[in-house]
This record gives C-alpha cells, structure tokens and sequence, in this order.
C-alpha cells in the first residue's frame, strides 16, 4: 500500500467517509483507514439471521438527509442512495388498545393526537409549525457549522428576540428538562409519553435537565425520519464511491495504533501491523477522545492535565440500547390497529411507553443497571423497503433501552442474559401484537449492548452517541472545550466524529464541521460553501 | 442512470474484473449484484462471534502473483495486502508419525527434509518438480487468462513430455487421473495421502481422468504460492470494488436480474426488480450458464440446441463444500508437531486421514451421497492475521466436501450442521489432543444447500459447474460456448461456469472483458506487450 | 421622502444603515458581501410574477460601502449572505408591517452563509436590518402592503 498521503482519516464511518471526500475533491490526497473489515462505522447492515434479511445494526433512521449539504454537494444520490419517508412515521400503543400514530400529514397527526386531547393536537400543531419555520435558520445554524458557545448562543437568540417571537422557545428552557417542557405544554400523559419517547430515540433523554431548549427543534424533526433502501450501509457505499471517484481510498481492516508525532506536529499514523503512513498534512481521527488521546498518542504529547481530563471528565451516555434482530414471516397486527389501523403501517412502534413516570422509572433503573421489563420499540423496515427481506417475509426490529453494564455481573453478563433478555422482548411485542406467535419467526439474534462496544469500540459503553446528549456537553463543550472546534493540542491532528459538534446519529455534521476548521487551517478554498 | 454501455451482471470478482476494465476502456458500466455486498464467494465475515472472522468460501490466494487486475489497477496501492506463508501444505497423523510440511519456494531445502522422514526418493522428486516449475506463473497466466486452446488436454500431455520425461512422466499422464499420476510420482503413502487431499482442494478431483496434469502442472506451481489476504478474502473484493469505483463504474447492490432483455435476437438490458436498464452495448452475465440462459435469457430466446446445452451442465460432486467455523481459545497442538513445530503454524493443514485409503473413500463417499467420515483441509489465518481473531484467540476455517446439496432434504442438512462439527472435533482431538469440545468457544456449520442460497451455487459447487474434461477447456460450459460469447448477440459469459472455471483468479472476467472489447473494435487497456 | 426601489430610496436606506452602524460599540473587520433576492410572488406590484430583482449590498468594518442591482449572477463575486424572498415579504418589512427577524425565523425570507458570523454579530445584523424596516419613510407609488392575494411563494 502506498505509505503517504496528504490527509490520513482513522475511522471510515460517515463523518470520515465525508471529510474524505470533501478533501479529495479539494485535490487532496486522501487514506480512509478502517479497523473493522467494513466500512461504514454505525453505517452497518449484516445478515445476521439469514441469508436475504438485511438488518441494520446500529443507524436505522437517517433523520437529516433533506438538510444535510454533503449529501448534495457528494451526489449521495447520484450514487445510486435511494431514501423513503414513510407515510406512517411512528407510533405509540397503549395497554388499553389506544394508539397514537404521526404521520407525514401534519393534519392526520393532529387527528390522531385530538382523540386523546384537542388542546394537545393544537398545540402540537403550532408547534410543529414554529419548529418548522425555526429549522432551516437554526439548523442551518446549529448543526452545519463549528459551534458557537451556548452563552454566544443565548446572547444572539435574546438580541434578535427570540423568546418574543416565539411561543415555544425561550432562555429558560436551558435549566428545563423536556419533561418540563411536556408538562407545561401538553395535557394528556399519553401525548406526553409518545413525545419524549421520540427524543429517547434520538438520544434526547427527558428526564436530564437542560435538553428541553434542544426539544423543539426535535419536534421539527417528528416527521423527517428517513429510510435508506437495501440497508443503511449503502450509504457509506455511496460515500466510499465518491472518495474513490475523486481519487482517494479507503483501506480496511487496516487498526490504527499511534499517531506518530514529530516536534507537536502530526505527521501519520502507524497500524497494527507495524505499516507507517505519513500525513503530509493532516490526521483527522473520527473514533473516541480516549482511543485517540489514552491510546494512540503518549502523554508527553497529549500532557498531564488533558490525559486526565480525557481519562475522567468525558460524559458518555449512561443508557444504551438492548436489540434484537428478528427474520419474520408475518408483519405484526396490532390490537390497537382497531383503534387506529394506521397503527399497522407505522415505521416505529413505542411498545406501550405510556407516561413520563413510567419512562422516568425506567431511566432510574436502567442508570442503577438493571434490566427494566422491557418497552421495547419495534421498526419493521420491510414494510418500505421490499428489498430488505426475501419476498413474503420481513425483516424485524426490537430495542429496548437497556444499561451497558448489568448490576449483576457488569457487561459479560450480556453474554449469558442475552438471549433471556430477547425473549423477554418478544414477549413484551407479542402482548401488542398477539399473531407474533413462536412461528412469526424463522429466526432471531440478539445485539448486547457487549456487542456494540466490542464491535465499535468507539463506542464507549455502548454509548451510541459518542457522547452524552446534554447541555453540558453540546457545541463548543462537546466532548470536552480543548477539542469543541475540532482542533486538538496537537497541530494538524483533528477530531473529526460523533464525539464533536452536534453528536452522533446520521447528520454528517462532525465530519462537515471539521472540514470547515481544517480549510482554514490549510487554507484550502471553501466550495462547498453554498450561500 | 437507467441506461449504460454495458451491464454486468453480479459482482462476484469475475464481474467486478470485467467491468473495471470495460468502464476503464470508456464504456459506461453498471454491475448489478443481487445480494446486498460485493464479492460472491470472495466473502469475509464474522458470522458467530464479533471479533472472529472467517472467509466465507475461497480462502488461499494462490493466484495474486499473477491477477492482471491487480497491477494494472493498482490493487496493493489502494489497500490490499497479502502474505505468503512460510509453512505452505501440510499433513498430521493421528499416531503422532512425523507430519510433512511443503514449504514456500525459497525453503525447498526444509520441505526435502520433511518428505525425506518417509522417503528420499519422494523428496528429490517434489523438489526437482518445485524447481522445474518454478517460473510456471507465466506459463499459467498465459493458459488462464487468454482463450482455450481447442486441444488442452493434449497441450498439456505435449508439455508434461517435454518438461518431464526424464522423471518417467509421458504425454499420456494427462489422460490419467490425478490418484494414478500420484501413485506413479510419489511412493509414500503419507505423501500420497497430503497429495490426494490437495489434488480435491484444489480443483483436480481425485479420479477424475483427464486432470492428472494437474498434480504436476498447477498443484505443482500453486503449493508454493499460496497466500492470504491480510484481513480476510473480502479485501480483494474491497479492492477491486474500490477500483471500479475510482474508475466510475456503477455498482447497484441489492437487486436481483430478473430478465435478460432480448430484441431481435440481441441483448438489450435487463430487469431488476422490476425496472428496466437498458445496456447500449453489450450485456456480461457472471451468473452461471444455465441461470442466464434457461432463466434469465429463457428458451423461447434460444436455439434448441443451446438450451439443450445449457440444462445439460453439471454442478458437482467433486467441489461442493460445506464450510466451518471453530471460534478457538487455542490454536491446535498436533502430536505430529513434536517432529516438525512447523506444522503449528502451516497454512493449509489436512486434518482427519491416516492413509491414502481414507482420502480416497472420503471422495467416494461424498460423490456417492454419503456424509463422509470427518477430516478437512483447515486453516487457521489468525496465526499470521491477528487481525482475523481476538488477541490471543483464533478462527480456524476449513473445507469439508460433501455430498451435493440436491441429496439431503434442508431438515436433513439441518441435522447435519447441528452435529458434524461434533464429529470433526472428536476426530480432530485424535490428531491435537487440545482440540477438546472447550477448546471451541463457539462453531457452526455452513452446509450445500445455503451455499445454493447465499451465492446461487448449484448444489453447493464452488467452482459453479464440474471440471471435467467435457466441461473444461474448450468445452466450458459447452464447445459452442467457450469463448464467452453466447448465441444471443451482445450476451457474454463471464463467470465461473466459462473458462477456466472457478478459483480466485478472476480469468473468466478478464478475458470476457477482452473479448468484448476486441469484438466492439476498442483497444484493451492492458499494457503493450504482455502476453495476456 | 423616496420612492420605494428608487435609487433614492437605496441610497436613504444606506444612510440609515451607515447612520446606525455608527452606534455600535464595535464592528467586525474586514469586508463582507450579502445578496437579496426578491422574488415576484404575484402579489407585490413592485416585481413581475416570475420576475427577481437581485441586489449586492457590501458591508466593510460594519458600514455599506457600495450596493447595486445586479441581473442575476454574482457577477463572479463571492458571496457571504444570501437572503431571499418574496416580494410581499420585503415590502412588508419595509412597510414596517413584518418584522424582519420573524421573516428569517420563520422562514419566509430563506438566509444562507455563515451563521456563526452572523449570531456573533447579532447585534450589527440587528442593525441592519432595522435600518431597512425603519430606517427610511418610503413613498408606496403602486401601492403599500398589505396586498390582497400575496401569496406565500417557496423562495
């Protein structure tokens, strides 16, 4: 393999897959290199049931890909990406055979909410409206670009007046967790549950103070989850083609070790296998702050006082998820699609999350590490995507969120409870859908929240997000103010994934952002920058 | 894009071959694979346990050396890497007897030492063949990566005569079968009885008259040059894909052709999944014969004798494999190994026979339908990948050949993979004691019939249709098909089931890629010169 | 008192801009490129349905240095700002009938380019903008907004 390259990138998930390309077609000499034997990072689709089901093993709802630049500036789908917005993006059933379903339709949304509370529906409606309007600015804003400091934030947003004009926005949402914000907001504990069970989803957990001035461009979002045909790995297929078009490659199965450092500079990084690649200008490392800072760079480089910081103040999230992955021959019929048979239709069923005590119970658990009795939620991407499962069958999805390490017996004991735990799951799906019997299923595997760190162990714990999701440690905080603008202590050495600004899940804004800061570092002509 | 110069259809390595150098030539080029990855049998995963991985099917790289693709695209440039064992081939007893181990080409001397344990004579001979066929690389790739010559059976006999006769080898051991060429080269029967299993593994069935040039032709050249791939078979694919990509070539996943379009008695496009692309110029089927012609094309497109032809092929017995996988604590300790340390650590180990007898009733069985007694040629590649394993554990892999798919009901095959392994454990645990059942963390067993599911290989054969001498050569699949060019115009065959057949030299693809490109008049973007 | 989309009324505005800038207590370096697009949108009787009028405003150290209509393109110059919209909406703001921080919140005036810059300088952007929506007493020749049928065009 060739041994030097302008840019070196550890980590070919899609925030290094995209700051290759970006680099490439700026003329760069560009090196993906990936330890997995796979590209694509949290971009993973296997068949690990049976041949013909694709499961995705981790990213399943691609939320910002109407918004995302990369996604047009790298032509993701002139490369052939193909995306559904499902009709019926999620729902919620009850015990009691109610349901809530949200749909692309604002109006069938608001019709489904009004049985349960017109006041609510009303509200949702209005705010659904002003989320809207706020995105494109305040995403465009927020997501897309290094981050501003939560102080410069506030202080822009009370200069221009946002709290006047708006209904739902204002500077005390910042000590306000979005239970408080439901609660304010909307009167029917269902309506309530069924929304922060959307922001657990996302990450956004209801019970933490702060998150709330992040929920209502959350709600924005309700409708917007996408669906990416034939798995979620043909995105980082797509992202790969581009890199490769534009002359750049990416290398798996190639583990990074150290960053080589000469006089505070990076200058490459060395492999598992003793293979040295020089970086004639760049390393940017898109894994964790401790695998790059505790792992692959000595403390002299790194110092005291930042080793400990990485070793001890990095928030990671303290819940993670718990799936299963279920080859099926029957789609499920919910009870409650009596009440609302739209409800059979719904991309993603919250499994009887049904108020914010339950689901604030449940956090309290999961953070003490126990396994809570599972509310699972269930997507069944073959209800959009045919390909996804061989004809007449249907490719299944459970999660329950779960803790990473079990108070009994800490993370090995996933091994063990695995499969019980599964069980357990599908009982809880089959109390909602009653023809999901023994025979709904030809086959099913578990993924423990073991299974997720040891399979990306960027991942730390199981920490989906590459850190926690809370107002502490967002924008400039994110993972930790030495590395909030993507620079590090060591020159032209980058951190470049879901540990920085905005955070994880499929935005391409870490990889997005680094670019900005590494073009004006390098001085490399922004052309992407599309005003 | 629904319209392209030329569509491929599969991207299995020969697919991929084949379209890089077409889109390269400037035909736009679109390869649609029906699986949701690239690669066919080039296939790496880690199915039981994260952290273990396995390749899939093919498994030594014995062609790298001499892949065109791989230089002209620069495939070691953009991330592929290999290694070539020291410790090649070799063979345990279950008595402890020392074991043989055939070593790579600059180690000739220890392998002589090896063979000599049972015989002298047996040693010269290996090594004096080693030494004549040394520079065979090019030889071969001439043989493999241009078109058949109408007579090489022959051929072969006329070089075995001229390389050989002294050692007592005639033109007419081409005509024997590779059990017999064996017998009549090497007198030990513990070499004879490594050199049986290795004419089956690689692709020179044991009784199969008309392949003995083999043992002493490619057997020969091959053993020597085994390599793996660092990381696991499924970076030749990434590489290969990676290059099709940087050239601009469409790889469209996920979808299964449905239908070759056919127009005026030419190939127009295809369907998948219901949609039409349609291809300008010329469609390259990497499915095999009897898919594209009876299924895909249909028989209302051909003429009767070609369907006739094309439902005549045959799949199987001698390559169909069912496949392991041992999730090991430890690599095996063979009681062999207190002669040799060597074969610890021997790329391709063959496990599970005592005697010549064995190997031989071993195939009988298999051909017959019957299960065969336990034994495999295994590899263990996270001795020299520890990529391929976690740190201090293994995988180990091999082949078991088994009967076809089509003689065991999926509920029996079931059974079988719930208990063989168990089998071959208890008979592996003979020849290293510590491969105990606890030795195992976690195992499975992937049999014909889901070989026929995952890769579309009928019955479970992994060189996509018998290489016997009337579906060889000149005659693959058939004499009126073996220059990859169908009766149907525009329509290419560039998959396994064309020449030279299956293995992991991605010769069907190339020389596909060539022959459209000569029949539409574009030069071929291979370099002035090389003689393939 | 000007004409609404006089070069009279432009230049009022620049003044009025220039006049409130000079409040500041600071002002960013350097030099920086915004266009507006007004779009027709039907309604406004100030732009053809199906019409744009295209302008490139400079700001330098805070203050408008040079402005002017432009026919479509850049032109080739780089921009820093893009703010679009339709014609109603503009002349309600002028109008002082819209507020024009409501119009980039909600969307109907799209703003593109580098919105760090542009939330740190919260206080200039202010600025600006109430020098178009107040700084100017504008004559309405064709008519003032509210008008019937404005339609919301997607800009």
């Amino acid at each position: 393999m060739r041994d030097s390259f302008d840019a070196v990138i550890i980590g070919a998930g899609h925030n290094g897959l995209t700051l290759g390309a970006y680099l490439a077609r700026s003329g760069l000499d560009v090196v993906v290199l990936e330890r997995r034997h796979e590209e694509g990072g949290g971009l993973c689709t296997e068949e690990v049931t049976r041949s013909g089901f694709l499961h995705n093993m981790h990213a399943n709802y691609h939320t910002f890909v109407d918004l995302a630049p990369p996604v047009r500036d790298l032509d993701v789908r002139g490369h052939g990406i193909e995306y559904i917005r499902p009709e019926v993006q999620m729902a919620s059933v009850f015990d009691d055979g109610t349901a809530i379903t949200i749909h692309t339709d604002l109006e069938k949304t608001k019709a489904s909410l009004a049985r349960f509370s017109e006041e609510d529906a009303e509200t949702f409606g209005r705010l659904h409206a002003e989320a809207h309007g706020f995105i494109d600015l305040l995403l465009g804003t927020l997501m897309y670009q290094p981050p501003l400091s939560v102080k410069e934030l506030t202080k822009a947003l009370s200069t221009f007046g946002v709290q006047d004009r708006s209904e739902f926005l204002s500077v005390k949402l910042r000590t306000e967790s979005i239970n408080q914000f439901l609660d304010q907001h909307f009167k029917h504990p269902k309506v309530k549950a069924h929304l922060a069970f959307h922001g657990a989803v996302c990450g956004y957990t209801n019970d933490v103070k702060g998150l709330a001035i992040g929920y209502p461009l959350l709600v924005g979002k309700i409708d917007n989850w996408h669906l990416c045909l034939g798995g979620s790995h043909r995105l980082a297929h797509a992202l790969w083609r581009d890199l490769a078009q534009h002359g750049g490659v990416m290398v798996v199965d190639a583990d990074v070790t150290k960053i080589l450092v000469e006089d505070g500079r990076a200058v490459g990084v060395r492999l598992a296998d003793g293979t040295e690649i020089a970086a004639r200008k760049l390393v940017a490392s898109t894994v964790s702050a401790e695998q790059t800072f505790l792992e692959f760079l000595d403390s002299s480089v790194v110092g005291e006082e930042l080793s400990q910081k990485v070793k001890t103040k990095i928030k990671h999230k303290d819940w993670t998820l718990f799936s299963v992955h279920a080859a099926m021959t029957r789609l499920p019929e919910y009870t409650a699609a009596e009440f609302d048979p739209d409800v059979n239709r719904a991309w993603v069923v919250n499994l009887g999350i049904e108020s914010l005590e339950q689901l604030n119970a449940d956090w309290t658990s999961i953070r003490a590490g126990k396994l809570v009795d599972p509310r699972p939620n269930a997507a069944i991407n073959s209800l959009y995507d045919p390909t996804d499962a061989p004809e007449g069958f249907y490719t299944g999805l459970l999660r329950q969120f779960a803790p990473f390490a079990p108070e009994d017996g800490g993370e090995a004991a996933w091994s063990e409870m695995g499969r019980w735990y599964g069980r357990k799951c599908l009982e809880a799906w089959r109390r909602y859908a009653p023809n999901l019997d023994e025979g709904a299923f030809l086959d099913w595997a578990v993924f423990t929240p073991q299974d997720i760190a040891r399979k990306l162990p960027n991942m730390i714990r199981g920490d989906w997000m590459m850190g926690e999701i809370s107002l502490d440690n967002m924008l400039d905080q994110r993972p930790l103010p030495e590395l909030g603008q993507y620079r590090t202590p060591v020159e032209r050495l980058y951190m470049a994934g879901s540990t920085q600004h905005p955070h994880g899940f499929i935005t391409f804004g870490p990889g997005y952002n680094a670019l900005q800061v590494i073009a004006e570092d390098l001085g490399i002509d922004a052309w992407w920058q599309n005003v | 894009m629904s319209e392209y110069d030329a569509i491929v259809i599969g991207a299995g390595h020969n697919g991929l071959c084949c379209a890089a150098y077409l889109q390269r030539a400037g035909l736009s080029t679109a390869v649609i694979e029906r699986r949701h990855e690239e690669g066919g049998g080039i296939n790496t995963e880690e199915p039981v346990l994260a952290g273990y991985r396995f390749n899939m099917h093919a498994n030594y790289m014995e062609f790298f050396d001499i892949i065109p693709m791989i230089p002209d695209f620069d495939l070691y440039g953009i991330g592929l890497r290999s290694f070539k064992p020291e410790n090649q081939a070799g063979i345990v007893f279950s008595d402890g007897r020392p074991p043989i181990v055939l070593h790579r080409k600059d180690l000739l001397d220890k392998t002589h030492v090896s063979i000599s344990r049972y015989s002298k004579a047996d040693a010269d001979t290996w090594v004096e063949l080693q030494n004549r066929t040394m520079d065979f690389g090019e030889l071969l790739a001439i043989g493999i990566y241009n078109l058949p010559d109408a007579s090489h059976v022959e051929a072969q006999g006329v070089l075995l005569e001229a390389m050989f006769s002294d050692m007592g080898v005639g033109a007419h051991y081409a005509t024997k079968s590779p059990k017999m060429v064996i017998d009549e080269v090497f007198e030990s029967p513990e070499m004879r009885t490594l050199l049986y299993r290795a004419s089956v593994e690689f692709g020179a069935p044991l009784d199969q008259l008309g392949s003995g040039a083999q043992v002493l032709l490619s057997l020969q050249w091959m053993i020597g040059n085994l390599r793996g791939a660092s990381g696991g078979t499924h970076s030749l694919a990434k590489a290969m894909t990676q290059a099709c990509y940087a050239e601009g070539v469409d790889l469209i996943e996920n979808r299964m052709v449905e239908k070759i379009i056919v127009e005026d008695g030419r190939a127009v496009g295809v369907i998948a999944r219901g949609e039409e692309i349609r291809a300008r110029k010329v469609v390259a089927s990497n499915a095999d014969v009897r898919q594209t012609l009876i299924d895909l094309v249909g028989e209302e497109n051909l003429s009767p004798l070609w369907a006739k032809r094309a439902k005549d092929f045959r799949y199987g017995p001698s390559a169909v494999l069912a496949t392991p996988v041992f999730c090991l604590r430890e690599a095996p300790d063979y009681k062999s190994a207190r002669w040799d340390a060597d074969i610890n650590k021997t790329f391709y180990t063959v496990v599970g026979y005592d005697q010549p007898e064995d190997v031989a009733r071993y195939v009988r069985d298999a051909h017959s339908g019957r299960i065969p007694e336990p034994a495999a040629g295994t590899w263990i590649n996270s001795l020299w990948d520890p990529s391929q394993a976690p740190p201090g554990r293994h995988s180990a892999s091999g082949w078991y050949f088994f009967p076809k798919a089509s003689y065991y009901t999926p509920e029996q095959w079931a059974e079988i993979r719930a208990t063989y392994n168990d089998r071959f454990i208890a008979r592996w645990g003979e020849f290293a004691p510590n491969m105990t059942r606890d030795n195992v963390i976690a195992d499975r067993l992937y049999t014909p019939d889901e070989q026929e599911v995952k890769n579309l290989m009928w019955e479970g054969d992994c060189l996509v249709g018998e290489m016997t001498p009337d579906q060889s050569g000149a005659n693959r699949p058939f004499p009126e098909g073996s220059s990859h060019r169908m009766e149907i115009q525009g329509l290419y065959l560039c998959g396994p089931s064309s020449y030279p057949g299956g293995g992991a030299h991605a010769a069907p693809g190339y020389q596909t890629a060539k022959v459209i490109l000569d029949d539409l008049g574009i030069p071929a973007p291979i370099p002035e010169g090389r003689a393939y | 008192m000007p004409d609404i989309y006089t070069s009279d009324w432009y230049e009022a505005v620049r003044e009025a801009i220039n006049a409130r800038v000079g409040t500041l207590k600071s002002v960013p370096d350097g030099a920086f490129v915004v266009k507006i697009e007004i779009v027709g949108d039907g309604a406004s009787p100030y732009v053809a349905a199906g019409d744009e009028r295209h302008f490139l405003i400079n700001i330098e150290q805070g203050a408008c240095a040079w402005y002017r209509e432009v026919d479509g393109d850049e032109e080739g110059i780089r921009l820093d700002y893009r703010f679009r919209g339709s014609a109603t909406v503009f002349d309600e703001v002028a109008a002082g009938l819209s507020d024009p921080i409501d119009a980039a919140l909600h969307g109907t005036v799209k703003v593109r380019g580098d919105m760090r810059f542009l939330m740190r300088q919260a206080e200039l952007v202010k600025v600006l903008l109430e020098a178009y929506a107040s700084g100017v007493e504008t004559v309405w020749p064709q008519g003032q907004p509210p008008y019937i049928a404005a339609s919301a065009i997607n800009a």
